[in-house]
């Protein structure tokens, strides 16, 4: 593909956002536009975390001010594409208004899974802002909240919606949830806290939800579980995952398969679109397919890549993943991956409470690490991953040490 | 304010950590962090991460620029500038030297980006 002049980018989640800024880091000055119908970029993190909690705003979420856009020359396009047209070198608009693009970045990022049980969908979800607000506006102190799904987003909700004084029942088929994430020991940890901070934990799965005959304003349901428990509650929030928006990439004809397919340049099966964040899925040069990352730091390297393969540069070197989670008053992370085969170590304070784990392959190399309240342990383990440094087990265990030094 | 202030000597602060300044001591408003790299330069910011609510001088200083503890964003100690998000905001500079051994800062002085005290 020539050097692309007229770049569109679809989707203003953070992985759109990071392609637009990366094209600009990297010197492309042709025409930039971002189509997202919610306008401005913003992050979405916060709202479960701090945005529930009302102590970040929605201003504080801007992933940018908006003179950063005239600024950088990212024109902003507060609308939804209704159709990828690669072919006649455009991006159509809802309303049928034409965007010329000789390139696209797709970043439509991911839905929340449905509840697909009967009277599933009277439940909400949390994705948007707008979802979020419906949220907030449910969190009265005293309100009987249901959470369904013990996983990132459900646990943060749950503990949320108990810091604000809901009466919590969390629903989670998993005892413990989150195992492949951060190892069994700090799974446990982290899921008995939802019981210590007063949210009921019923393990189980809804079967089915009925909406009670109330007004808008006084709507109660009533969930019936697969235990046979039954939970009334003044609102549902389902968090079991989600699922890719491939909408428009599969009316264009582009592969499809749980995920946008994308090479490590993040191309896609069209040469004049590449995608990026939650709407993706790694093809491998043998044709296996990854797992889809769904993490935001994922997201934001995919953006830039995608931005470097645009401009046909070489795709950035980026190392282990990394991800985190606050919930219950600690700051949860995890970088590699606690799943899958070798040894997993614990460290653990003086008293036995387990702080962090790490995977260790057969030779003795770090595969992963995941740790409560210890982000400088994880920026170490990051490193000692990346550079495939092996770190005597006594010393990860050791919880006096300090895995800094080992990791300069 | 152009008053400096000793912070301490070069060897009370390690190479890649920090040590703050609090308001009472520093009259600024704000807490300062004041960063010593691995490369022996000396740097000040405001120590509050301009993203969520942590420490600077807790966080993972590589080269010239430090990484959030918490969100991993992260600034570069020279200019403040944001290099990676989720911070969206610059942090402040304040001008540090270094003077027979001891570590002066001016708080609320903006940094000279060029300058590398200590070096
Ligand atoms: C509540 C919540 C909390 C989270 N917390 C964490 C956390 O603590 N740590 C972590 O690592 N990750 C977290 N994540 C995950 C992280 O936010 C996502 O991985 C990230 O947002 C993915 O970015 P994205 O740009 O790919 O997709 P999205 O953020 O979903 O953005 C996609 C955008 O595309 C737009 N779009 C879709 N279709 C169209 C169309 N046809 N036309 C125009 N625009 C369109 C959408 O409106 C949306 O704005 C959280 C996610 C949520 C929802």
């Amino acid at each position: 593909m020539a050097s692309p002049r007229r770049i569109v980018v679809v989707g203003g989640g953070v992985a759109g956002y990071s392609a637009a800024a990366e094209l600009r880091a990297r010197g492309y000055d042709g025409a930039l536009g971002l189509v997202d119908p919610s306008g401005l970029p913003y992050d979405r993190p916060p709202l479960s975390k701090g945005y529930l909690l009302g102590t970040k705003d929605a201003a504080g979420l801007r992933l940018a001010p908006e003179a950063w856009y005239t600024e950088h020359g990212v024109e902003l396009h507060a609308a939804r594409a209704a159709a990828l047209r690669p072919a006649e070198g455009a991006v159509e608009l809802d309303g049928g208004r034409l965007l010329a693009a000789d390139a696209v970045v797709l970043a439509t990022g991911a839905l929340p899974r449905p509840l697909r049980v009967p009277g599933g969908d009277a439940a909400l979800t949390l994705r948007t802002l707008g979802d979020a607000e419906r949220l907030r506006a449910a969190l009265a102190p005293g309100a009987r909240i249901a959470v369904v799904g013990g996983g990132l987003i459900g646990a943060e909700t749950a503990s949320g919606a108990a810091v604000l004084g809901a009466e919590v029942t969390l629903i989670e088929p998993l005892d413990p949830p989150l195992v492949p994430a951060v190892g069994e020991a700090l799974a446990r940890r982290l899921h008995a806290q939802h019981a210590e901070h007063g949210v009921r934990v019923l393990t189980a799965v809804p079967e089915r939800i009925e909406t009670g005959s109330g007004g808008a304003a006084h709507r109660t349901y009533h969930l019936t579980l697969s235990d046979g428990t039954a939970v009334e509650a003044d609102a549902v929030v389902v968090g079991i995952g989600v699922v890719p928006d491939t909408a428009l990439a599969a009316a264009a004809g582009l592969a499809v398969d749980d995920g946008v397919l994308v090479d490590a340049a993040q191309r896609t099966s069209n040469p004049a679109v590449f995608a990026a964040g939650d709407a993706t899925r790694l093809r491998r040069p043998d044709g296996t397919l990854a797992r889809r990352a769904e993490h935001w730091e994922a997201a934001v390297r995919s953006g830039q890549a995608a931005a470097a393969g645009l401009l046909g540069q070489a795709p950035p070197e980026f190392g282990a993943p990394w991800f985190w989670s606050d919930r219950h008053g600690v700051h949860v992370e995890s970088v590699g991956s606690l799943a899958g085969p070798g040894e997993v170590l614990v460290r653990r304070t003086d008293d036995g409470v387990p702080t962090a784990a790490f995977r260790l392959a057969e030779d003795g190399r770090l595969l992963g690490c995941a740790a409560v309240d210890g982000g400088l342990l994880i920026k170490a383990a990051r490193r000692i991953i990346d550079r495939g440094t092996v770190v005597d087990p006594e010393t990860l265990a050791d919880p006096g040490d300090d895995l800094r030094r080992r990791a300069r | 304010m152009s008053e400096g202030i000793v912070v301490g000597g070069t060897e009370d602060i390690e190479e890649g950590t920090a040590k703050v300044v609090e308001p009472e001591e520093s009259g600024f408003d704000e807490p300062i962090a004041v960063f010593r790299t691995e490369t022996g330069c000396f740097f000040a910011l405001n120590d509050t991460c301009t993203h969520e609510e942590a420490s600077l001088a807790d966080g993972w200083i590589e080269g010239e620029d430090v990484e959030c503890p918490l969100h991993s964003s992260m600034f570069s100690l020279r200019s403040g500038k944001v290099k990676g998000l989720p911070a969206t905001e610059d942090a402040r500079t304040h001008r540090v030297e270094v003077r027979d051994g001891q570590v002066v800062l001016f708080p609320g002085t903006d940094a000279d980006p060029d300058a590398c005290p200590g070096q």
